[in-house]
């Protein structure tokens, strides 16, 4: 097989998604020095909400700030143990269980010790969510704690009344948040946070639509880099505006034949977080000319999607392209819940055909040679039904290679083994290591 | 006493076979008891839960990624062997991750008539869960009107609500006698007449329990030991009779639980109110809550230690599936409350089988430091 | 010319030399601390015992978990690889081989030409391999060797835990406790193996013809529990431990 030779050249954009992402820690961290308030919740949940208390309303996300220590092994083997020894289970979430750590420990990744949130402020559709903070409250010695049940069904069955469920404890969120708070509550800063949102999770979904050039003008390792502004802060004007700079830089490297890889010959997809702590995984694929184009994590965990008249998958029309104007509260509540109902990561909650589906669809618009499963212990809510998804695609005529590990809990990731099963999964597909 | 109990038990699908016979009726096969069986009944279904058989499988690997429960996957086994070849449909009310899979995979492997997911709602602490769990239910009648061919009537949920309320006092009346000193039954007993609550008729299942409990009236004792220290077990879903057998025949006695087979069933009836529909939703909202759905306030806590109290527990065992999220989220805060209050625990994690001779020597030694406590 | 393939498993260290298709030479040695040492050693004493100068040789691939670990191989191929190779030109109607060895247990479906179609390989928390089954020996004190055909004389089912080493063990612990005789344990033990490595071969999915190999296959008791909880007949070949060895030597044909 000849080996295809392609430019590369490092993100212009780089630099600034990781300022981004320091601001965002050290930014929560400070808030109370100038009167802010400081809140802890999932990197799914209603961020866009308590924009409403004001401009100086910084949140922290538990699932990246864990995946953050996740690659600090010593930091993060400390979380863990602290942990357990409080008598939680080891097979818990790894995220739940190293962010517990954080708090017990009295140790914040960023220095210093772990800055208590003023509120909690989370949302449900994993068994885990609301529980993580319900600990994690009494962990704290007693936070004020609010969740929002999302898990009404798959998008395809949305009803008004499941809207209205969802709303009405947003609503209700509002209330508590005023009441916990002492604020007022502004309605303009909830509707610009809305906006936002739908313009950074449908750009996003713009970014990644570019990588079905070949080329591909990203690799998923990078993308990890990027799509994680997203679990931060997605309703923040910053990440929008970031998000639109970087699909436009994007856009500019396929126009020039710029390859994340140097030899792209094999296409893959992987599926759920990898094992953060061992990421030169990826590095080692490259080395067969293989190259993960993303997966349905990086994709739609944050970004949203809908289906497109001619069938294909695309980025989801946002309220303001469609000259939608948001006016008021119950408007934007509506909104933003039938927004997120459509996340793709959200859907296979309910059933994993509606993710095999999705999967397959990315093999297909995406010129997917192989997909990696990562059979992720540490997080159920992601694992979900990922043994059905497996049988979907074999079915489908994708070879697929699954590896037992943990994203957060580097005692369950066999390093060795997993490459050497790449090594089998290469040779299947008839890949070797380009400089052998 | 309990023979008509456990020959159900132990027959179980011959007895679903029979009855489908007999009545000409459709079985629904559930997951999960947060399943409104009252629109079942109302519409003349025979719903029967969905268990293991305890045996370990080779069929589930495929299917359910090994981190998950063994009971989920033990309940995926049963239909992928043909156990339940009789069933007509299969319906799942949303908990946890874990079961759904093997409703899901289920649905995708196993042909069937008929498959309902029900969403029902997490946040039911929110005032806000009963109208829209009582539209899901509208939405879920609906769907079965279509199946059957039938309207449900007012008449026939009426019929379904007193169906279920009637079991669910009279398997009360039996608990309540669970209360005495030397109650008349044995844990291992009570544990037969919940477990086959879920799997027979009502309306047959309620004619037994009133054999029994007149039985009971007329000075009607298990032949078993029910004079050991008072336990409560509790925790994942568990019906494990060798283990509370073995158990008992160490002289702990089983008193109470706080499992989804037992008290967490049938702890609650549908209060009469206005609209049907809202009544049966709003008895699910208010149950005993399943850890998946216990939040933000801790319920679970006052709800266990008062039943503790009510039935004189001196010591918990605490039973965890391997791999059990919800569960493993409340034990260590319900450990701590129970033992706060005086109240000893044991903490086991339970697979598809477990190991009954290394389980026997830590209950044998639970017991003792009971014991001793009473002698002090 | 001569080909040799080295399979550095776990435990032991095969080599097969192949003369124009033949099998000339076996060798096995333990895997032990000081693999490469070990297999130069079994390397070279084989070369001495059949008489075979190095310059007859002209390749030497190497396959295994330890694969990497040899400076004097020529080519390196996978377990996956070898394996399929190996039995597939023993006996090309198999569809899915069974590779269990020491530490590892694999499943490989296979298209009719010989074209490997999905693999499956157990995880950490499986108790799907040889070594497990050598503790169980030690806990009922017996012998590799008397451990499989002492379970053949038992005809009682006992359920054991075989999602995890830890409780399967534990409940041997109970089964001794309660007098259980030592060949129903031992049928137990060989029942849980061999239905995990059931449930690793679902995963890939079977079709017959199914061929054991490695170690394992020597196991006559695993053997009867693999064939039952099947419910198919096995393939097994002679010397089924060097198959994978004897698939790297000929990758090169």
């Amino acid at each position: 097989m000849s080996i295809p030779t392609y430019k590369t050249e490092a993100l212009k954009s780089w630099n600034k998604a990781k300022e981004i992402r320091n601001d965002f820690y050290k930014r929560y961290q400070n808030a109370h020095e100038n009167g802010g308030l400081r809140w802890a919740g999932g990197a799914w949940s209603f961020g866009a909400i308590p924009c409403g208390l004001g401009r100086d309303i910084f949140p922290i996300t538990g699932e990246p700030y864990a995946a953050g220590i996740a690659f600090n092994k010593e930091f993060s083997l400390r979380c863990l143990e602290a942990t357990e020894r409080k008598g939680y289970a080891r097979d818990l979430c790894a995220y739940m269980r190293t962010y517990w750590g954080s708090i017990i420990l009295d140790e914040y990744l960023y220095g210093g010790k772990f800055p208590k949130p003023d509120f909690m402020w989370q949302d449900h559709v994993c068994c885990s969510h609301s529980k993580w903070y319900q600990v994690a409250s009494e962990l704290e010695g007693g936070i004020p704690t609010y969740s929002i049940d999302v898990a009404v069904g798959p998008y395809n069955s949305v009803t008004e009344s499941k809207i209205d469920y969802i709303v009405a404890q947003m609503q209700d969120g509002i209330e508590w948040l005023k009441k916990t708070t002492g604020r007022e509550y502004n309605d303009d800063l909830l509707i610009e946070a809305v906006n936002n949102e739908c313009r950074a999770t449908s750009a996003w979904a713009e970014i990644c639509m570019y990588n079905m050039a070949k080329p591909a003008p990203l690799d998923e390792k990078t993308m990890y880099s990027l799509y994680v502004l997203g679990t931060l802060e997605k309703h923040s004007k910053i990440v929008a505006d970031y998000y639109e700079e970087l699909r436009d830089e994007v856009k500019w490297r396929v126009e020039n034949g710029i390859s994340a890889t140097k030899h792209e010959r094999c296409r893959l997809i992987s599926d759920t977080q990898p094992p953060w702590g061992f990421l030169d995984v990826f590095r080692y694929l490259e080395g067969f000319g293989a190259v993960s184009v993303g997966s349905l994590y990086t994709f739609g965990l944050i970004g949203v999607w809908e289906d497109k008249p001619d069938g294909t998958w695309g980025p989801r029309t946002t309220p303001a392209q469609k000259g939608i104007k948001i006016e008021t509260r119950e408007q934007a509540l509506r909104i933003l819940a039938d927004w997120n109902l459509s996340k793709p990561e959200w859907q296979h909650f309910y059933s994993p055909h509606l993710k095999s589906d999705m999967m397959i669809k990315i093999c297909q618009q995406w010129q997917v040679d192989g997909v990696l499963l990562h059979y992720n212990r540490g997080c159920e809510g992601l694992s979900l039904g990922i043994a059905e998804n497996r049988l979907a695609l074999i079915e489908a005529g994708y070879p697929v290679m699954a590896f037992e590990g943990n994203m957060g809990d580097e005692r369950e990731f066999d390093a060795t083994k997993t490459m050497s099963r790449i090594d089998s999964f290469m040779e299947t597909l008839g890949m070797k290591l380009i400089n052998q | 006493m309990i023979t008509q109990f456990r020959d159900w038990d132990l027959n179980r699908h011959a007895y679903a076979k029979e009855w489908k016979e007999r009545t000409g009726g459709k079985v629904m096969g559930y997951f999960c008891t947060y399943v409104p069986e009252e629109i079942l009944y109302a519409a003349n279904i025979l719903p029967v839960r969905i268990l293991g058989s305890h045996e370990q499988n080779d069929v589930t690997e495929p299917h359910i990624f090994g981190m998950f429960c063994p009971f989920c996957r033990d309940c995926l086994a049963q239909g992928l062997k043909g156990r339940y070849d009789y069933l007509d449909g299969i319906m799942i009310a949303q908990s946890c991750l874990h079961i759904r899979q093997a409703y899901t995979s289920w649905t995708k492997h196993i042909p069937i008539d008929f498959q309902y997911y029900l969403p029902m709602p997490n946040n039911v602490q929110s005032p806000h869960a009963t109208p829209y769990l009582t539209a899901e239910y509208i939405q879920f009648k609906e769907a079965v009107e279509k199946w059957i061919g039938k309207e449900i009537t007012p008449d026939d949920l009426q019929r379904g609500i007193d169906i279920m309320n009637e079991n669910r006092s009279l398997i009360h009346e039996i608990y309540n006698y669970k209360k005495m000193d030397n109650p008349p039954l044995s844990g291992e007993e009570s544990m037969e007449v919940a477990i086959t609550q879920q799997m027979v008729d009502k309306r047959e299942h309620s004619v037994a329990m009133r054999k029994l409990l007149d039985e009971i009236a007329a000075g009607g004792k298990s032949t078993k030991n029910t004079s050991g220290t008072r336990l409560m077990i509790l925790g994942s879903e568990n019906d494990d009779i060798p283990f509370v057998r073995m158990v008992e025949s160490v002289n702990g006695t089983v008193v109470t639980d706080d499992h989804c087979i037992g008290t967490r069933y049938f702890w609650n009836n549908v209060e009469p109110g206005e609209d049907l529909i809202t009544s049966i939703a709003q008895r699910y909202i208010d149950r005993p809550a399943c850890p998946s759905k216990d939040w933000i306030e801790r319920t679970r806590i006052p709800h266990i230690l008062s039943i503790a109290k009510e039935f004189g527990v001196k010591g918990a065992i605490v039973i965890q599936q391997k791999f059990c999220d919800p569960h493993e989220l409340d034990i260590p805060a319900i450990i701590k409350s129970l033992n706060a209050n005086d109240i000893k625990t044991l903490f086991l994690e339970f697979d598809v089988t477990v190991p009954l001779g290394q389980f026997k020597i830590r209950v044998e030694a639970f017991l003792e430091m009971l014991q001793e406590d009473d002698l002090f | 010319m001569i080909n040799v393939g080295i399979d550095l498993g776990a435990k032991n260290i095969k080599i097969v030399m192949v003369s124009n298709g033949e099998v000339i030479a076996r060798g096995i040695t333990l895997s032990g601390f000081e693999t490469k040492e070990n297999s130069t050693a079994l390397f070279d004493s084989m070369l001495q015992e059949h008489g075979i100068a190095r310059g007859d040789i002209s390749t030497i691939t190497t396959t295994g978990s330890g694969r990497k670990a040899i400076d004097f191989a020529t080519n390196s191929i996978t377990e996956v690889t070898a394996a399929t190779k190996g039995a597939t030109t023993l006996f090309p109607t198999s569809r899915c081989v069974i590779d269990v060895g020491a530490e590892e247990g694999r499943s490989i479906r296979i298209d009719p030409n010989g074209k490997i179609i999905d693999f499956a390989l157990n995880e950490k928390c499986a108790a799907g391999a040889g070594a497990f089954i050598e503790s169980m020996g030690r806990a009922l004190e017996l012998t590799v060797e008397t451990f499989g055909p002492l379970s053949l004389e038992s005809d009682k089912e006992i359920p054991m835990n075989a999602q995890c080493a830890v409780f399967a063990e534990s409940e041997v612990v109970s089964l001794l406790h309660s007098k259980t005789e030592k060949k129903d344990i031992a049928k137990a033990v060989n029942d849980a193996v061999a239905s995990r490595i059931v449930s690793m071969t679902r995963k890939v999915g079977f079709e017959k013809d199914i061929q054991l190999i490695g170690g394992m296959a020597k196991n006559l008791g695993f053997v009867d529990s693999l064939k039952r909880a099947l419910d198919s007949e096995l393939i097994i070949p002679d010397f089924p431990e060097f198959i994978s060895a004897y698939g790297a030597a000929i990758y090169n044909d």
